[in-house]
């Protein structure tokens, strides 16, 4: 009895889990799936799960990734309005948002089947709004003049509005650029500009360096000379202030003018007469005239 | 099988009869052997169960983060679905499904669209392409700058997944998505600077706005992830490498030049205010002389007018007296000419020499 208990038990099972393998599936967060009976659509499961089923041949699932996925186009010519040609590809973040509409839309269902498509809308919206822009929205040296932010948007709103009005079941989340190029013969142009621009560079930077240095220099001269006038200009003041004071002692030499000179010639004398000097001198220089002029005795005379 | 046809029975079947031991022993045996292999079978049903249940665990390393998916779906609600590092069980697939996400760890991607062709070997080496090359269509990238002109960049951009969830769940390659970004930032940022900012004069800058741009278009994206570092390298294209060298050299001679004439520049107005201090000073020094030494000799003679008054002539010879001696004692060479006999003036001849040879002696007649 015991065992036969446990045979039922495993036995019983064994069957849920064959029942649950052919009647229940599951959607994965990062998926949708459309659930077709007899080839026909009937229900768009976008949240993820267990869900129950009839199996095959009457019910089929049919699971597609809903996660981003990158999409680059190829890097093709367009033309600007200002007719020059310049490459670009861009770079789309696009995902499936309907699955059955993904599903009756796409041929196969495929994710290249998509991508072809992809390319193709991309491309007819790129050309058409690149189109409308200059070379100069591109790249410009003023930032306010860049558009390349602008034309993005545009291409996106493009390729959003033919998605949407087709009813592929895909939606693209962002479009940016990821490659801008020149075609060969204008890269070969833009070099030959570019090695001229350099030439400019280097005689500006010779022509510069030396012009600078030479301003530099003289200004430094004149300002130099001007701090020194302007010292000797103030020493003269210094000196004229130090004259007038010394004309407040004149009223005391004024009282006997006399006196005054004699000291003046007295310490003009002894500083005339200092070292490595060679006087000559006979008996009639005093002191020297006791040579010849002695006192005379008052009983000798 | 109840009888054994093989040997007579004379008695006939007996009820109640216990079997034939050859029988007894076979059907025991069966018996035995079947209840062991039960019990084989029981162990090894257990030991599945538990091997089951087992395989349920794994382990969450400190730099990661798991989500379990229980038919596809996330246990718990939004971030609460996170697991931590630790031991933790799931089901074993079919029902669960564990996802493991590395969270702590800094992702890098590098964006290469803006960069001459290297082999693998060549970028591993951070070897130079030589120059003079122009550049090939299609395999060469570069990126147009502001002013139009050709140059190369290059970027890798370091981050770190914030928002697993969506890093994981929402995006088929994330770190491509986040590559695209930055090719595009490159593209973008260059198309706003020109080139000799993005060469040489404004490097912060541009590297500034690259980050800025791959920051904004991953937050627009919504990529769940927080930028931590992006370095950007740039060069001018390999043909062009002398032209853009010698603009350098004549930059960086204009630079000198320029430090030569600011050196000398300080050089003369430091020199300047030194001598003008000087002037200033020794005016001042010779006024404060002047004066001092007028006012002493105006006191000199306030104190020697008495003296001077009482006897004028006296006082004179004094002084001049005074002074000889002063003088005598001070001068080096002193000739002296006595009066001819005749009372005629002498005739002296000098032989002016302003330094008189030291080793001649003073001539004193």
């Amino acid at each position: 009895m015991k065992r036969n208990v446990l045979t039922l038990i495993i036995g019983a099972v064994l069957l849920v889990i064959f029942a649950l393998l052919l009647f229940v599936f599951q959607v994965r967060k990062s998926e949708v799936a459309v659930v077709t009976t007899f080839g026909r659509p009937v229900a768009n499961l976008t949240d993820p799960g267990a869900y129950f089923k009839w199996p095959w041949p009457v019910q089929n699932v049919y699971k597609f990734d809903q996660r981003v996925q990158n999409f680059e186009d190829k890097f093709s010519q367009t033309y600007t309005k200002d007719n020059f040609t310049i490459l670009t590809s861009v770079y789309v973040g696009w995902k499936i948002n309907d699955a059955s509409a993904f599903f009756r839309q796409i041929p196969g269902a495929s994710l290249p089947a998509a991508q072809q498509l992809l390319e193709n809308i991309v491309r007819n919206a790129k050309n058409e709004r690149i189109g409308k822009h200059a070379l100069s929205e591109f790249v410009n040296t003023d930032p306010q003049e860049v558009k390349f932010e602008a034309i993005e948007q545009e291409i996106e709103a493009a390729v959003k509005n033919q998605l949407s009005t087709n009813n592929y079941g895909i939606e693209i989340e962002f479009l940016g650029f990821k490659k801008l190029g020149l075609p060969d013969a204008v890269v070969q142009t833009v070099f030959q500009r570019m090695q001229a621009e350099r030439q400019k560079y280097v005689s500006k930077y010779q022509f510069d360096g030396e012009a600078k240095a030479a301003e530099i220099k003289s200004s430094a001269d004149l300002s130099a000379a001007e701090t020194v006038n302007n010292a000797v200009a103030v020493a003269t003041r210094i000196r004229a202030e130090g004259e007038a004071e010394a004309a407040q002692t004149l009223p005391v030499f004024q009282q006997n003018p006399e006196l005054a000179v004699f000291l003046y010639q007295l310490d003009t004398l002894k500083l005339s007469l200092n070292q490595k000097t060679t006087l000559i001198f006979d008996e009639r220089t005093p002191p020297f005239d006791l040579f010849r002029n002695l006192p005379a005795n008052p009983s000798g005379k | 099988m109840n009888h054994d046809h093989d040997h007579p029975h004379p008695h006939g079947p007996e009820p109640g009869h216990a079997p034939a031991p050859g029988e007894d022993a076979g059907s025991l045996a069966l018996e035995a052997a079947l209840r062991s292999s039960f019990v084989i079978v029981k162990v090894a049903m257990v030991a599945m169960v538990f091997l089951f249940f087992g395989s349920g665990f794994f382990t969450v390393g400190p730099q990661q983060q798991a989500v379990i998916l229980r038919f596809g779906k996330p246990v718990g609600a939004g971030q609460q679905a996170l697991l931590g590092a630790g031991l933790h069980w799931a089901f074993p697939y079919p029902i669960d499904e564990r996802v493991i996400i590395p969270i702590t760890e800094v992702q890098k991607v590098s964006s290469t669209v803006g960069w001459y062709y290297q082999t693998a070997e060549q970028q591993a080496a951070g070897e130079d392409v030589p120059a003079g090359q122009s550049l090939e269509p299609g395999r060469d990238g570069y990126v147009i700058t502001a002013d139009q002109n050709i140059i190369h960049v290059k970027a890798t951009l370091y981050y770190h997944i914030d928002d697993p969830l969506r890093y994981v769940f929402d995006f088929t390659s994330a770190s491509n998505t986040v590559q695209n970004a930055l090719d595009n930032a490159l593209l973008y940022s260059a198309a706003r600077f020109n080139v000799d900012d993005i060469l040489l004069l404004d490097q912060p800058g541009f590297k500034d706005a690259v980050r800025q741009r791959a920051a904004d278009l991953t937050d627009r994206q919504r990529m769940g992830i927080t930028i931590d570092n992006c370095e950007v390298d740039h060069t001018a294209p390999q043909r062009l490498k002398a032209d853009f060298d010698r603009v350098e050299a004549a930059r960086e001679k204009r630079n000198q030049l320029l430090e030569e004439a600011k050196s000398y520049e300080n050089q003369v107005l430091s020199r300047a205010g030194a001598s003008a201090v000087t002037i200033t000073n020794l005016a001042v020094a010779e006024r404060d002389n002047y004066v001092k030494s007028l006012k002493a000799e105006a006191r000199r003679f306030t104190e020697l007018l008495p003296q001077y008054q009482k006897y004028p002539n006296l006082f004179a010879q004094l002084k001049l007296a005074e002074a000889m001696s002063g003088i005598l004692t001070n001068v080096q060479d002193k000739i002296y000419l006595p009066e001819r006999e005749d009372g005629k003036p002498r005739e002296l001849r000098l032989m002016l020499n302003r330094e008189p040879p030291e080793q001649k002696p003073a001539a004193n007649p």
